[in-house]
C-alpha cells in the first residue's frame, strides 16, 4: 500500500508541476503574442501589465532558431519581489513583425517542487485515510457476503463429534474453492469416522479375544490348584498366577485408558464427589489401619463435579490407594526427633481435591510419574498407569493436576475450577501433619 | 443346582462345568443362541451363565426371553467387554449379576451362590457352617450363638471362604474378592495375610474350630474336615 502511496505520490508530482508548466506556458505564448501584436500596431506600450516581465529583443535573422516558433526554459532563480530563489519558468517566442526579427521573452515564478510536495503528501494522507476506511469496510461486507459458505462450513466442522456415526452436513456453495474445500473435509471428516470406528472395534474385539484366553488360563490354574501339587509345583502356580494377574491388570488398565482417549465417559450429570471420597475412604477404612497410618481429612459436604460417575470412582480410588500403597513413615523429618508415623491427608473442597502423603522419594522426575509403566520407587507390584489414568480422567474434565514431593511428603492436586491453579491447592497442606 | 452356561468359547465352558461339577451342580453348555433357546425351552434352570459375545448375537438379546420364560433363573453375565453400558443394559434387562474375564472360579462360584440367596431362599439369608452361621442381611457372624466381631471385609472373606470350603484360594482370588478388579495396585498380599490371620484369631477366641489353612506357596483353604 505504502509503495503504491509512494509512487502515486511521485506520478502526481510529476503530472501536476508538468501540468502547471504546461499552462504556464501556453499563457506566456499568449502573453508573447499579445506583445507582438501590441508591436505591430505600434504605440507605445511601455508601461502597459504586459510588459512588466517581458523582455522584447530585435535579433539578426540569422540567430533566429530553425523551425521552432517559441521554447521555454525552467530553474531555480532570484526574485526580486519576494527576494528569494523561486522557480522561474521563462517562454521565449520569436516573431518577424515589419522584417524585422523579434525575440520576446516573458517570465513567471512557479510554485517549485518543495512548495507542491506538502500538498501532495497532505492529500495522500486524506486520500489514503478515506481508502482505509473503505477497504476495512468493504472487506468486511464482502467478506460476510463471499466468506458466507465458509463459516457456514466452519461451523459444521466446529461441532462434529467423531463418536457421532453421523457425517458431516455442509450447505452447498457454488463457489469453486469452497465446493472442493468441503469435498476434502468430507472425505478427510469420513475417513476419520472409519478410522475411528475401526480403531474402536479392535480395541472391544482385542479386549475380547485377549480376556477370554487369560480367563482360560485363569481358569485352568483354578483347578489345578486343587491337584495333588508338589510344593515345588505350588510355587510355580503361584507365579503363574502372578504374572497372569499382572497381565489382565495391564490389559485392562490399557483398554479403559484407550476407551479415556477415545472419549467414551461422557459426564451426563455431576457427581457429588464428597460422597465418592466417603465412601473410597471406608472402603479403605482396613487397610489403613492395617498400615497404621493416621488419617486426616476435610470433606466439604454436597460437592458436585461435572464427571461420569465411573471416572469418579476411578479417579478418588486411584488417588487414595496410591497413598496408602507409597505410604512410608516420615522418619524423622517432624518435630521433636520422635518418629513420626505415616498419613494421609485428604482435603476436598470447592476448588478441588489434595491427597498428601508421607512417603519416599521418588526417583524420577515428578512429570514423568504421569507417564504409562512409569514408577516412582521399584518397591511393590504396581504397574505404574494409575497415575496415567487419573492424569487422563483430568485432561478429559478440564482440571488441573499437580504432583510435588517435599520433605517426605508426596502431594497431589487436583483442581476442579479452571481459575484456580491446582499448585494454589496444594500450599498450605503440604506439611507434616503436626506442625 | 442345575446350571446353563452360555458361552462360546469351549475351554472356559470346561473350566467352569470342571469347577461347578465338583460342588456337586448339574452343568450344561451351549455355545450359541440358537442352541441355548433350544435347551431353555426344554428345561427350567437354577441359574443361567451369559456369555456377551456369542458368534450368532449378542448374549444380551437372550436377556427379554429368559425373562419371560424362566423368571426364577439366575441369570449371570459374562462379559469380556467391561463395557459399561453392557454391564447396565444387562442389568437393566434383568441380570442378576455381572462379570467380567478373566475371573477367578472361586468368584464365579460365589456370585453364583450370592444371587441364588438373594432370590431363592425368600429372604432366608443365613449361611450356616457346622458352628459357624452368617446372616448376609445383617453381616453378622455368629459362633455358636456367639456374636463375632468382624470387620465387614474379615465378614465377606468368611462367607467367600465358607462358599468356597475345601478349595485352594489363591491370594490373587482373594484380593480381587475384597477389592474389586479396578482397585489396580491393591493386590497387597500382605493385606490378604493379615486378614486371614485376624479372622482365623476371631474364630478361635469365639471358641469356633480353626478351619483355615494355609497352602504352601498358593494361598488358603477352608477345610470342612479338620483332621
Amino acid at each position: 500500500m505504502l509503495v503504491v502511496l509512494l509512487i502515486g505520490g511521485a506520478i502526481v508530482y510529476h503530472e501536476i508541476q508538468a501540468k502547471i508548466s504546461g499552462v504556464e506556458v501556453v499563457r506566456h505564448q499568449r502573453l508573447n503574442d499579445l506583445i507582438a501584436d501590441q508591436i505591430r500596431q505600434g504605440g507605445d506600450y511601455r508601461d502597459h501589465p504586459t510588459r512588466k516581465r517581458a523582455t522584447i529583443t530585435v535579433i539578426p535573422a540569422d540567430s533566429v532558431p530553425r523551425g521552432v516558433s517559441s521554447y521555454f526554459t525552467r530553474g531555480i532563480d532570484w526574485n526580486p519581489e519576494f527576494q528569494r530563489d523561486e522557480f522561474k519558468l521563462m517562454v521565449t517566442s520569436f516573431y518577424v513583425i515589419d522584417g524585422r526579427h523579434y525575440r520576446i521573452t516573458t517570465y513567471s515564478f512557479i510554485p517549485s517542487f518543495y512548495e507542491l510536495l506538502p500538498g501532495v503528501v497532505d492529500s495522500f494522507k486524506w486520500i489514503l485515510l478515506v481508502l482505509l476506511v473503505v477497504v476495512i469496510i468493504s472487506s468486511g461486507l464482502i467478506s460476510k457476503y463471499i466468506l458466507a459458505p465458509f463459516k457456514r462450513t466452519m461451523r459444521v466442522i466446529q461441532s462434529f463429534d467423531l463418536k457421532r456415526r453421523e457425517p458431516i452436513r455442509l450447505s452447498s456453495t457454488r463457489t469453486s474453492e469452497f465446493m472442493e474445500l468441503n469435498q476434502f473435509l468430507k472425505k478427510m471428516t469420513e475417513k476419520a469416522q472409519e478410522d475411528y470406528q475401526s480403531l474402536k472395534e479392535f480395541t472391544e474385539n482385542a479386549s475380547h479375544e485377549l480376556q477370554t484366553p487369560t480367563a482360560i488360563i485363569r481358569g485352568k490354574l483354578d483347578l489345578l490348584m486343587e491337584s495333588e501339587i508338589r510344593d515345588e509345583q505350588a510355587i510355580l502356580i503361584a507365579e503363574m498366577q502372578n504374572a497372569l494377574e499382572r497381565l489382565s491388570r495391564i490389559h485392562s488398565s490399557l483398554t479403559l485408558l484407550t476407551k479415556l482417549e477415545n472419549n467414551e465417559y461422557v459426564a451426563k450429570e455431576p457427581v457429588n464427589i464428597s460422597n465418592v471420597v466417603r465412601e473410597t475412604l471406608n472402603a479403605f477404612d482396613e487397610l489403613i489401619e492395617m498400615k497404621s497410618l493416621e488419617l486426616d481429612v476435610h470433606i466439604e459436604k454436597g460437592i458436585y463435579v461435572p464427571l461420569h460417575a465411573a471416572l469418579a470412582d476411578l479417579l478418588v480410588t486411584n488417588l487414595v490407594s496410591n497413598s496408602i500403597r507409597h505410604n512410608a513413615p516420615a522418619g524423622r523429618a517432624s518435630g521433636a526427633g520422635v518418629d513420626a508415623g505415616g498419613f494421609i491427608r485428604v482435603n476436598l473442597s470447592r476448588e478441588g481435591l489434595v491427597v498428601v502423603n508421607t512417603g519416599r522419594e521418588p526417583q524420577v522426575p515428578a512429570a514423568e510419574l504421569f507417564e504409562r509403566f512409569k514408577k516412582g520407587n521399584a518397591a511393590g507390584d504396581s504397574i505404574g498407569i494409575g497415575l496415567a489414568i487419573v492424569r487422563q480422567i483430568c485432561e478429559l474434565s478440564g482440571f488441573d493436576i499437580i504432583y510435588e514431593y517435599r520433605d517426605g511428603l508426596h502431594g497431589l492436586a487436583v483442581s476442579f475450577l479452571p481459575r484456580v491453579p491446582a499448585s494454589k491447592l496444594l500450599q498450605n497442606l503440604l506439611v507434616p501433619l503436626h506442625s | 443346582m442345575k446350571v446353563l452356561i452360555i458361552e462360546d468359547n469351549q475351554e472356559l465352558a470346561r473350566n467352569i462345568r470342571e469347577f461347578l461339577g465338583r460342588e456337586g451342580y448339574i452343568c450344561e453348555s451351549s455355545e450359541t443362541l440358537e442352541e441355548a433357546r433350544e435347551k431353555l425351552a426344554l428345561f427350567q434352570y437354577d441359574c443361567i451363565l451369559l456369555d456377551i459375545g456369542l458368534p450368532d448375537g449378542s448374549g444380551i438379546s437372550l436377556l427379554n426371553f429368559i425373562r419371560n420364560e424362566h423368571k426364577d433363573s439366575n441369570v449371570l453375565i459374562i462379559s469380556a467387554k467391561n463395557a459399561l453400558d453392557d454391564k447396565i443394559i444387562g442389568l437393566e434387562k434383568g441380570a442378576d449379576d455381572y462379570i467380567t474375564k478373566p475371573f477367578h472360579l472361586a468368584e464365579l462360584h460365589a456370585r453364583i451362590r450370592a444371587v441364588y440367596r438373594r432370590k431363592n431362599l425368600g429372604g432366608a439369608s443365613i449361611v450356616e457352617f457346622n458352628e459357624i452361621s452368617l446372616n448376609t442381611d445383617t453381616f453378622e457372624a455368629r459362633i455358636n450363638d456367639s456374636l463375632l466381631d468382624t470387620t465387614p471385609k474379615e465378614f465377606d472373606l468368611l462367607l467367600y471362604f465358607i462358599v468356597n470350603k475345601n478349595r485352594v484360594l489363591s491370594r490373587q482370588a482373594i484380593a480381587a474378592h475384597l477389592w474389586g478388579d479396578y482397585t489396580d495396585n491393591l493386590a497387597n498380599f500382605d493385606f490378604v495375610y493379615q486378614h486371614v490371620k485376624n479372622l482365623r484369631r476371631k474364630i478361635s477366641n469365639a471358641g469356633g474350630m480353626d478351619y483355615i489353612s494355609t497352602v504352601y506357596g498358593l494361598g488358603y483353604k477352608f477345610n470342612s474336615r479338620t483332621q
